[in-house]
């Protein structure tokens, strides 16, 4: 391990030194020195020095497998006996827990980044948005119509978040579009901060703290396959199922997952075949040449924070089946949001959806595999920290984040 | 003669009048005292609300009664978050600006170990009602008294109810990482092994929402019993995410942490949750004495609850009692009612309450530890189950111990 580091950290500091002195780009020089220094030692660096050659993709994925690998096995030798060593099922387990865990966050990310990728604003009241519609949701299903088809419970968070965000928008962020405020981020941070306190405190008033959490929305029906005595492909119960005698996965966490694929496709689908959704990725480009075609961008600016919300709200709404809801359940999903963006790329969508899998595989791999169990859920948030900082190291602009993308923060002209 | 002897009565009489005079005006009115209780999230949210409401409902029945030195009774509330800065802070602002003269309640071990230092360096007596950490009064602190059991009892009694469990040979432990959990895991462990029960503990942080990678360990250690020493809502996540993967309630011996107490929240948040079995601090609803009867039916038409919670009923006493040291004191100076406290008979809703142990009698002196200090001796400690779906948890069998027991526990095999 600590030649791994070792060598990491020289490839990460030499490469960049190297592709400077030849003139090079550097922008992901550290990333591929650090990979390729972890997996090879100095054999590789001398190579990658020598030859400092063109960031192809190959040169991006191949050493972070091998270190990956390298990591794997080193660690299988320090501790043979951990489960993620000896229990094939726990590992298959583990990742699949990851990835749903991951589609779940990478879909709550999914708002952020688009917000930001139009409007240049870090919402801090994203994690708020999550909470109104998992509250929303509760509401409609348990108190105010009870035994209600949960659909009409997620289509009332998804309406009066999508109302909100753009209410919203339209008074509090507009001043930072016509030049009325002098600093738009800093301005931007404070009011959706703002955002965040009224909108916690205001349900902690209203509703209170005590944990509330809606019924399951639907119970698996019970199923065997392929025959009651040996179910050994498929096995159901009302809460949850087992896949393969092995995985296990919970009702809620299926449900939401589906759902969350689901609206993601359909979002893909707005995005890229709407005029409206090419309107937006045109403004999060280019503002000014969206402006030219006849794109309003401060219309988009609207859609943007208004969807953003709403996808948070949405996330809320399938969760608060899985999990007990109170006011202040948004804050760390939504910390983790910041990570997923940063390490899927600022502003990019298929960034946020890989870097919400990569944190949830990597918070699964570390509850799983750290070998004393009273330390392993303990670090959860670290888990995140950690997958942070190495993408500021090593590659500030994430997996597929443009330079300066949403710089404009929402300003035309 | 005649005259002189008037004289020296009439002195001492104007003496008299002019102490108690004096007396009473050294008091401010009204007589303020703290409450602690978890409020906001991560704390445990419904069992501060039960604890609030009750200590309310102890300055409403003490002010019916007449207050204390002609003075009404005020319990100022302040939420600790269940964090322990919070918690410091919140004492010094009781002491600092609200100027409480005492204070009751208090939830989480976190939030006694962190404020006590601050009350008992200002002076002012501390009645803990529900916060456990044997350190609380094993500090030998002069102004920290306690009527909720210690967290080495509280462990015993889950781990002497769990090992009754047929075949056991391995116990899985969800803590939390607080100075509440860390030490009952480490008792509760101490229990098991010396009784043949190997255990493995998972720690968590009291925020954590999503359990599924520590369920999934849990259920590779293959245990026979799970054992949850978290509360807020962690309690109820974990449950009922193990529920979902097979290792709930529902599937194998299991002991929820003491939020479940909780019934309406409970069955809401782990709808699978039926056969858990929580521990219970107090004597038995069929036990209770008459105050604490008067007192359940005030606060289930206040609270529109089944029954009144145990810490509940500790909050109210912990108020009570300071009340009645003051009053015995005749002073709200705080060395004056630890004085009181130490020498203290009451007649509280859990029962006589009483400190046997302190600057007049050191626990040494009759073998016991340090954590004997200021503390009741008699708290009662029973483990309930669900046995039925949708119960409220005052009507549940109480399955342990002996003495107590209402009905047979139901173990469910795996």
């Amino acid at each position: 391990m600590l030649w791994m580091i070792f060598w990491g950290v020289v490839g990460a500091v030499g490469t960049r030194k190297a592709y400077l002195r030849k003139d090079l780009d550097t922008s992901n020089a550290g990333y591929i020195g650090s990979m390729v220094g972890a997996a090879t030692g100095p054999v590789g660096l001398i190579w990658l020095w020598l030859k400092t050659p063109e960031p192809r993709k190959s040169l991006m994925i191949a050493p972070p497998i091998a270190a990956f690998a390298l990591l794997a096995m080193s660690f299988s030798f320090a501790d043979p006996s951990n489960n993620c060593v000896t229990n094939g099922s726990f590992v298959a387990s583990q990742i699949s827990n990851g990835i749903i865990l991951g589609i779940l966050y990478g879909f709550m990310a999914l708002g952020l980044t688009l917000i930001y990728s139009i409007l240049g604003v870090v919402s801090f009241a994203h994690g708020d948005f999550y909470m109104i519609g998992g509250m929303g949701a509760y509401y409609v299903t348990m108190v105010w119509f009870p035994g209600v088809n949960p659909l009409y419970g997620i289509g009332f968070a998804c309406v009066s978040t999508f109302v909100l965000g753009a209410l919203f928008e339209r008074v509090f962020l507009t001043p930072m579009y016509d030049g009325r405020i002098e600093r738009p981020v800093e301005y931007g941070i404070l009011v959706t901060f703002g955002l965040a306190f009224t909108l916690q405190y205001f349900i902690a008033a209203t509703v209170g703290s005590n944990p509330v959490k809606a019924k399951r929305y639907f119970d698996f029906p019970r199923l065997s396959w392929p025959s009651k005595e040996d179910p050994w492909l498929l096995k159901t119960r009302r809460g949850g199922m087992e896949l393969f005698d092995t995985i296990t996965i919970s009702n809620p966490r299926f449900t939401a997952a589906v759902v969350c694929i689901i609206v993601l496709l359909m979002l893909l689908y707005f995005l890229h075949r709407t005029w409206t959704g090419k309107a937006l990725r045109a403004v999060s480009l280019d503002r000014e040449a969206a402006a030219i075609t006849g794109i309003n961008p401060n219309r988009m600016n609207m859609l943007a924070f208004a969807l953003g919300g709403m996808l948070a709200a949405l996330a809320g709404a399938l969760l608060v089946q899985a999990f007990s809801w109170l006011p202040q359940v948004g804050a760390i999903p939504a910390m983790r949001s910041f990570v997923i963006i940063v390490l899927g790329g600022l502003g990019s969508l298929p960034g946020a959806f890989l870097g919400g899998i990569i944190v949830g595989l990597v918070e699964s791999a570390g509850t799983g595999c750290i070998p004393d169990p009273q330390k392993a859920a303990s670090y959860i948030p670290a888990y995140g920290g950690v997958v942070l900082l190495l993408t500021l190291l090593l590659r500030p602009t994430g997996l597929f984040g443009r330079r300066f993308s949403g710089g404009s923060h929402g300003k035309f002209g | 003669m005649k005259k002189s002897k008037l004289t020296i009565y009439g002195v001492a009489a104007t003496l008299a009048v002019s102490l108690l005079g004096s007396a009473a005006f050294a008091v401010s009115c009204p007589i303020k005292i703290g409450g602690l209780a978890p409020l906001s999230a991560p704390g445990a949210v419904g069992g501060g609300e039960a604890m609030r409401d009750a200590m309310k409902l102890a300055e409403a029945d003490l002010n019916a009664a007449g207050g204390a030195l002609g003075c009404d009774i005020e319990v100022v509330i302040a939420d600790t978050e269940g964090l322990p800065e919070k918690a410091a802070a919140m004492m010094n602002r009781l002491i600092t600006q609200d100027g409480v003269v005492g204070v009751g309640g208090g939830y989480h071990s976190s939030v006694g170990v962190a404020s006590k230092d601050v009350a008992n360096d200002a002076k002012i007596p501390v009645v803990f009602a529900e916060t456990w950490n044997d350190t609380i009064t094993g500090d030998k602190q002069q102004f920290i008294f306690r009527i909720a059991p210690l967290s080495s009892w509280a462990s015993a009694t889950i781990w002497q109810s769990a090992i009754l469990a047929p075949g056991l040979k391995k116990v899985a432990i969800l803590t939390e990482n607080t100075d509440y959990g860390i030490p009952a895991a480490a008792e509760t462990t101490k229990g098991l092994v010396a009784n043949g029960v190997e255990s493995q503990t998972y720690g968590v942080d009291i925020g954590t929402q999503d359990y599924s990678g520590i369920v999934e360990r849990i259920k590779a250690y293959d245990p026979g019993y799970i054992i949850v020493l978290a509360t807020g809502e962690a309690g109820y996540n974990f449950a009922q995410q193990a529920a979902d993967a097979g290792i709930g309630p529902m599937d194998l011996p299991f002991q929820a942490g003491q939020v479940a107490l909780e019934s309406k929240a409970w069955w809401e948040n782990v709808p699978d949750g039926q056969y858990a079995f929580v521990q219970r601090i107090g004597i038995p609803v069929n036990l209770w004495n008459d105050k604490a009867l008067k007192l359940n039916e005030t606060y289930k038409a206040l609270t529109g609850k089944g029954a009144i919670e145990s810490y509940a009923l500790e909050a109210y006493d912990s108020i009570s009692i300071l009340v009645q040291a003051i009053i015995e004191a005749g002073s709200t100076d705080g060395e004056a009612i630890v004085a009181a406290l130490e020498n203290i008979d009451h007649d509280g809703t859990l029962g006589r309450i009483y400190f046997p142990y302190g600057s007049q009698k050191d626990p040494s002196v009759d073998g016991k530890g340090d954590e004997w200090w200021h503390q009741w001796p008699d708290p009662a400690m029973t483990v309930i189950q669900y046995q039925n779906e949708g119960e409220d948890s005052t009507d549940s069998a109480i399955v342990w111990p002996d003495a107590y027991k209402t009905g047979e526990p139901i173990w469910i095999k795996k």
